[in-house]
């Protein structure tokens, strides 16, 4: 089942074209998220999705229910989803309770159990039911707005780069309790972020956007190991260019192949496919970035374990595993 | 940082709200009555008449003096207000607490009291000098009380980063803190820039002529419609100058938030040697703007034969001054509301034309405004003429910018991202309004209800023609006691109209503080 | 929003609408007295006066008719040509059924628009023609005379002007106030146009454009005398009075010359009262207009507080006044006064 489903969204702002007849459908009960960079449309997106905004064209079902399109436009209070922004936008006169059960009717609002119920889903003790949000971190902000986003059992919850004002820490430990929440609620969600790791390990489902489209959907793992292009590759991780000869009977040109920094294995000998010389090494700890230039001159980085770094000035070898992208 | 960076790409396009939009443009209609009344003055009179009536010495009389004591009063209050703010905010001043209070009080002193008073005491004292001075007294907590909320919330790192890109400490008073200041105080002089313009009661006992005290001279003379708004009409275009030159000054600095959560407050400046010459000056200005009147009103009713304190009549009329000048805020702040809500979250060339229609109620005299509500109200709603229903318009067309600059501010300061938040989850706009955006401009709403308040309290001329038949007020009661010399009879009204007042400017102060 | 705050708001809202309720039942409380008996016709009609006058001259004539005859009067308070603008601005739907002023010219303007019901000729017979509209449509209920204020220490009596002619001289220049604004001075004016032609007049005015120190109404002039802040000036003799009564604290230190002979300065301006075409209540406020200028009316007035001179029914102004007889007042038309155009002429000098 279809959960959202937008079909030729378009809008543009002036002469500023910035959806550009968008495709995308969201299967229901999972989370997908839609990855891009800074300015290619992704807030806009959710933005007409929410119904804050009207587009030029286009049209927006939530759960089969057509919100957006030729003569219709839901008020986003009637659309039944959640929204979650950057900084939690919890209401600043509220305590944490009447913030969660600001959307629900007025005789569910003094139910305290359902707040309960709520801050533990979002992995918080309801003993924070009674503070002010400038008493909350920011994590804690951000789950109780998730909390907020829920208590109305919305179809469809939006997520606009809620974790990306956070601190590493806090990021982790965040995003873990808010992706439970969602799995454990079963709501549709769209997460819309600029983090393509954050992208890739949270959802279900990624879709890549740039300039006002969607240019690829699809499972994370599959998105990565086969980009649909170089800019989609280079956009949800490292590549390395390789240059290559097809083997195929009848061909003897030259090409160039990409591949992951982590598909080339170091070898301290020289017998491998490739010979190159180490030029720098970045030391992380469990791993290293090694840059090295290859016999034939093409620079290329690799990762190695933190055990096994070789010193720059080294020649080592350099081996492909795994399937080109 | 990433915040603005996002904010930077998300435009806001106004959602369509029909009914504010309405709403909005009704409050404007309503405020643009008196305007029109003076256009169709000045059409009646044709060209040849309008020459006639404006192109003679007694108008450029009038356009000098008045434009001098706009432009020196308004100066002098930014320079007092500010002045003050600064020594009370920001440095080792003893008594805070005190002179916060002080400074706001003049406010609880209604002009003409004030006026009056120096009057009283010091009979020669007339002319531009003293207009400039009684007005400033009366006026610079306009500017004061902006500024020294504003001093308060400046987070200090800005002036700590000033001076360690190499500014000294002027400059960094000059590129960082004025910057910051600069909606306030342009706010405020806006305020006491308009008040000038249509000031009439302290004017009057000090001998000085403005094309108010003019308009209201030829209405004393005759039925002059045609004289009267010609004049008017110069005033309207002193008026929209002075709105559109604030609007240029201005410029993009109002879409600034201001000092929302510093957790840090500014180490106060020493002033060492300098603490006695300050206390001495704050003090002369408290005793300028509060001990001379009050002084005055004491030697009224100790001297005065017809001192008397009925006290039941007393009660009565403080009574309806008093929910007068309730109702009256009340009314001003909920047609602010839609207004200022379009100005902040819709800024578009017809919200800055609606917002800055409401401000021209303010620089016209009363009588105009008045006078244009009876030609208009006994003929569309004859019902309510002369009702307090009408009374409370006449008073927001003739207050609202006092509320206007609160809430606008205050709208300002909410994320709109509450408003999406509140709809995303199935409230809508009506309820979002009123369970998000009301509570978090509350304090707003009260400074504006205050400032509009203390207008109500001192106004006499609506009040006179308006006000349901047998109304009588604290300043009707002042006003004809002391026109027929009872001062000791009037100086009772004018005690309790201070005493009616405090409240209110206690109220501002607790703004400023936050 | 916390609770108490929000009770706070709903006190203040109650204050304010049970204050206002207060204000309105208890609009007239002294017009109203309890012990008038209810029921009878006259106390279900309620006037609408539209006082100019003196406050508590227009409500001592409301109070004492009301308790002579049960009609209650609703009262409202203003100056001139506050409440001249505003009947004009009402027309024919005006609340307003009885007017009365401090001068004439206000009478006149509304007289101009046709707005007055002609006033009952016993009414009429009551007050000395040359006290009322010849139109008919409005009479004069009080006068008052126009005097030079003076401070004695500054001016003998031998320096004071002879005339209000001499004050256009260059000797006078800065020497003595005015007060431009309102019906007072307008009406003194059309007084010296009336006498001296027209041409004489307008050099006269322009003399006092040049000379004279603009003051706004006639007791800051009083007070700037008193003072020594200026050594005379033109007012009307009832604020001296007035002020002497309460005292004296404006007034110690002046003294009033009265330009008598037959001078303009010497003109005696008189308050008017008439009935309004428009009114609902034309009977009760032609009895109104009669009682006010009729012996009791004038009574209240010589006795009261006001000082100004009576002028209906034969009663004597108030003794501590200089009699109407010594004033030798110039014999001016009133209705002859012309407001637009005196108003043109002060526009024209500069001094509105």
């Amino acid at each position: 089942m279809t959960g959202l489903d937008v079909r030729g969204l378009r809008r543009s702002y002036g002469d500023v074209p910035v959806l550009q007849g968008l495709d995308l459908t969201v299967p229901a009960g999972a989370l997908t998220a839609v990855v891009g960079p800074s300015g290619c449309g992704k807030t806009t997106l959710l933005r007409l999705v929410a119904g804050f905004d009207r587009p030029g064209a286009g049209t927006v079902t939530i759960d089969g229910r057509a919100v957006t399109g030729p003569g219709v436009l839901v008020a986003p209070e009637r659309r039944r989803i959640g929204y979650v922004t950057q900084d939690g936008t919890l209401f600043p006169h509220l305590t944490v309770a009447r913030n969660i059960t600001f959307g629900l009717p007025r005789r569910e609002r003094r139910a305290r159990h359902r707040v309960a119920e709520l801050l533990e889903l979002v992995g918080l003790d309801p003993a924070h039911a009674d503070r002010r949000p400038d008493e909350l971190s920011g994590g804690q902000q951000q789950r109780v707005a998730l909390a907020r986003a829920l208590a109305p059992r919305p179809a469809l919850v939006l997520l606009d780069e809620p974790f990306s004002s956070l601190d590493t820490e806090l990021r982790a430990s965040t995003r873990r309790a808010v992706v439970d929440a969602l799995a454990a609620a079963g709501t549709t969600t769209v997460l819309v972020t600029h983090d393509q790791a954050e992208a890739l390990s949270l959802a279900g489902r990624v879709a890549v956007m740039r300039d006002g489209i969607v240019v690829q959907e699809g499972p994370p793992a599959e998105l990565y190991r086969r980009p649909g292009d170089r800019g989609v590759a280079a956009f949800l991780g490292e590549i390395v260019e390789l240059p290559a000869r097809l083997v195929e009977p009848g061909s003897r040109n030259g090409a160039t192949v990409l591949v992951r920094p982590e598909q080339l294995t170091l070898t301290a000998g020289g017998d491998a496919g490739m010979i190159a010389e180490v030029l720098d090494v970045a030391f992380y700890g469990p791993y290293a970035e090694v840059r090295a230039r290859t016999t034939e001159g093409t620079v290329v980085r690799a990762r190695c374990p933190g055990h096994l770094v070789p010193e720059p000035g080294a020649r080592v070898g350099i081996s492909v595993t795994g399937a080109v992208l | 940082m990433t915040r603005a960076v996002a904010g930077a790409g998300i435009r806001r396009p106004p959602l369509r709200h029909p009914l504010r939009l309405a709403a909005a443009l009704a409050v404007a209609a309503l405020t643009l009555l008196p305007l029109g009344y003076v256009v169709a003055g000045v059409v009646a009179a044709g060209p040849e008449g309008v020459v006639a009536l404006v192109w003679r010495p007694r108008v450029g009389e009038l356009l000098r003096n008045t434009v001098t004591l706009v432009l020196l009063g308004t100066t002098a209050c930014v320079v007092l207000g500010t002045g003050a703010a600064w020594l009370v905010e920001r440095t080792s001043l003893p008594g805070r607490a005190l002179w916060t209070g002080l400074m706001a009080a003049p406010l609880a002193v209604p002009a003409f009291v004030n006026s009056v008073g120096w009057y009283a005491l010091f009979p020669g004292f007339d002319g531009l000098d003293a207009a400039v001075a009684v007005t400033t007294l009366s006026y610079f907590p306009l500017v004061y009380l902006p500024v020294a909320a504003v001093l308060r919330g400046i987070d200090p790192a800005f002036e700590e980063l000033g001076r360690s890109l190499g500014l000294g400490p002027w400059r960094v008073v000059a590129r960082v803190v004025l910057p910051q200041l600069r909606p306030a105080l342009l706010g405020g002089a806006l305020l006491v820039g308009l008040h000038l313009l249509a000031e009439f009661g302290a004017l009057q006992s000090l001998r000085f002529d403005t094309f108010t005290t003019a308009i209201y001279d030829q209405f004393q003379s005759t039925f002059d419609g045609a004289g009267a708004t010609m004049l008017a009409g110069v005033l309207v275009l002193l008026c929209l100058l002075l709105l559109a030159g604030e609007a240029g000054l201005a410029g993009r600095a109002r879409i600034s938030r201001v000092g929302s959560g510093v957790a840090r407050r500014a180490a106060p400046h020493r002033l060492g040697a300098a603490t006695l010459p300050a206390v001495i000056a704050l003090s002369a200005l408290a005793v300028a703007a509060l001990g001379v009147p009050l002084v005055s009103l004491a030697s009224w009713l100790v001297t005065s034969t017809s001192t008397a304190f009925p006290l039941a009549e007393l009660a009565g009329t403080a009574a309806t001054s008093l929910g007068l000048g309730a109702l009256g805020a009340l009314a001003t702040c909920l047609l602010a509301l839609p207004v200022a809500w379009l100005a902040v979250r819709c800024r578009g060339r017809l919200a800055i034309l609606v917002e800055r229609a409401t401000y021209i109620g303010n620089s016209l005299p009363g009588i105009v405004v008045a006078l244009a509500l009876i030609t208009v109200g006994i003929r569309v709603v004859p019902a309510l003429y002369q009702s307090t229903a009408m009374l409370v318009a006449a008073y927001a067309v003739l207050f609202m910018p006092r509320a206007m600059v609160s809430l606008r501010a205050a709208l300002a300061q909410i994320p709109p991202e509450l408003d999406d938040v509140g709809r995303s989850l199935g409230v809508g706009p009506a309820g979002v309004l009123a369970r998000v955006s009301v509570p978090l401009i509350a304090r707003g709403i009260g400074a504006g209800g205050a400032l509009v308040f203390l207008a109500v309290v001192t106004e006499l001329t609506s009040t006179l023609l308006l006000a349901p038949i047998g109304t009588e007020t604290l300043a009707t009661r002042f006003w004809s006691e002391s026109s027929e010399l009872h001062y000791g009879a009037a100086a009772p009204s004018a005690l309790l109209m201070i005493v009616l007042s405090a409240p209110a400017a206690w109220l501002l102060t607790r703004r400023a503080a936050r | 929003m916390r609770p108490a705050r929000r009770h706070l708001l709903t006190a203040a809202v109650a204050a304010a609408v049970l204050s206002l309720a207060a204000c309105g039942s208890g609009a007239t409380p002294a017009a109203a007295p309890s012990s008038t008996p209810a029921g009878t016709r006259a106390a279900d009609t309620t006037l609408v006066l539209y006082n100019a006058q003196h406050e508590e001259v227009g409500k001592a004539w409301a109070d004492a008719f009301t308790a002579k005859t049960g009609v209650k009067v609703d009262i409202r308070k203003g100056s001139d040509f506050d409440l001249a603008n505003q009947i004009i601005a009402e027309g024919a739907a005006s609340p307003a059924d009885v007017f009365i002023t401090e001068n004439s010219p206000a009478m006149s303007l509304v007289s101009s628009r046709g707005l007055f019901a002609p006033v009952d000729a016993a009414t009429k017979a009551q007050v000395p023609a040359q006290y009322s509209s010849s139109k008919g449509d409005w009479v004069g209920v009080a006068a008052r005379s126009t005097v030079f204020v003076y401070n004695s220490a500054t001016l003998t009596e031998a320096q004071l002007p002879k005339s209000i002619m001499d004050l256009a001289k260059p000797e006078w220049k800065d020497r003595f106030g005015i007060s431009p604004s309102g019906a007072d001075f307008q009406a003194i004016v059309s007084a010296v146009y009336l006498t001296q032609g027209d041409a004489a007049g307008a050099a006269w005015l322009q003399g006092i454009k040049a000379n004279a120190k603009i003051y706004r109404g006639n007791s800051t002039i009083m007070k700037a005398a008193n003072a020594g802040e200026v050594p005379g000036g033109v007012i009307y003799h009832y604020y001296w009075y007035g002020d002497q009564a309460d005292g004296g604290a404006n007034s110690k230190a002046t003294k009033l010359e009265f330009f008598g002979n037959q001078d303009p300065g010497a003109f005696l301006s008189v308050s008017g009262g008439g009935v309004l075409a428009s009114s609902k209540h034309g009977a009760q406020a032609q009895q109104f207009l009669a009682f006010m200028t009729g012996a009791e009316g004038q009574k209240i007035l010589s006795d009261g507080k006001a000082l100004e001179y009576s002028v209906g029914a034969g009663v004597a102004p108030n003794k501590a006044l200089k009699p109407l007889a010594e004033l030798q007042a110039p014999t001016v038309d009133i209705n002859a006064l012309n407001g637009p155009k005196i108003v043109a002429e002060m526009q024209r000098v500069g001094l509105l």
